[in-house]
């Protein structure tokens, strides 16, 4: 899939990966030597997108260099439940987009627009 | 990943909380057990975390793997009064500090509270997702 929708759809994969591993840092956020980790998907997907022959972007999963608690852990509870809701709400946008990119298709191929 | 992942890991993380909840409420109830001398002491239990991975190191939430329990010597103590007590006079009480077990509280609590937070978040965001083409 390519275009608009193509660059959306990849947004909600890395959306939904990311709120994955939220969820799991804050599942973990007593246990002992347990390393947060976040995912990054929007510098490579901006990559992407700036290159002129296209370009492959990719979602990273990277350790989150927080400083560590006594118990060897490193999950910001605050952090992490600040970057859950902003996960939502861009989630949220992305489907509110692709909702509205497929009421124009739908548009322009002799549908209704609404 | 599976379709509402982040649902069933929000969902282990709210069992492993409510585990630390149930031990940390058994260690309080138990605080005051007394023993006699032949018989070991109330052991304080404390519940071991573990992260649970997919073979490709994903993470997929945590699990209570096992529950560590405290010493059984306990606190050796001059209760005579005590129809447990020896013929010195000595009992064994349970080694339970209230201290540890109230703040231990606080954390499964908060622990608990983030969880829900998180599982309210994923609700949203896979409800939108239903939307899509209606």
């Amino acid at each position: 899939m390519d275009g608009i929708t193509g660059v959306l759809q990849y947004a909600l994969d890395g959306l939904s990966q990311q709120q994955q591993t939220e969820a799991n840092n804050l599942a973990n956020v007593d246990t002992p030597d347990f390393t947060a980790q976040q995912v990054d998907f929007e510098s490579s997907l901006q990559q992407a997108l700036d290159s002129p022959d296209g370009g492959q972007a990719q979602i990273s999963v990277t350790n989150s260099s927080a400083p560590y608690s006594t118990s060897g852990n490193n999950v910001d509870t605050g952090q992490q439940l600040t970057d859950a809701e902003q996960t939502t709400l861009q989630y949220q946008t992305m489907v509110d987009m692709l909702n509205a990119q497929f009421l124009l298709v739908q548009g322009a191929s002799g549908g209704s627009f609404t | 990943m599976n379709l509402f992942g982040s649902i069933q890991i929000s969902g282990s993380g709210l069992d492993a909380a409510q585990t630390w909840i149930n031990t940390s409420a058994g260690n309080v109830a138990n605080m005051n057990d007394v023993s006699s001398l032949s018989e070991p002491a109330y052991q304080q239990e404390t519940p071991i975390f573990e992260p649970i991975t997919t073979p490709t190191g994903e993470g997929e939430g945590v699990a209570v793997t096992s529950v560590d329990l405290g010493s059984a010597n306990g606190i050796v103590a001059y209760d005579p009064s005590s129809p447990l007590a020896n013929s010195q006079g000595m009992v064994r009480e349970a080694d339970v500090s209230t201290g540890q077990q109230m703040v231990d509280l606080i954390s499964a609590q908060n622990d608990y509270q983030a969880n829900v937070a998180a599982l309210q978040r994923a609700q949203t965001a896979y409800q939108s997702a239903l939307t899509l083409g209606t």
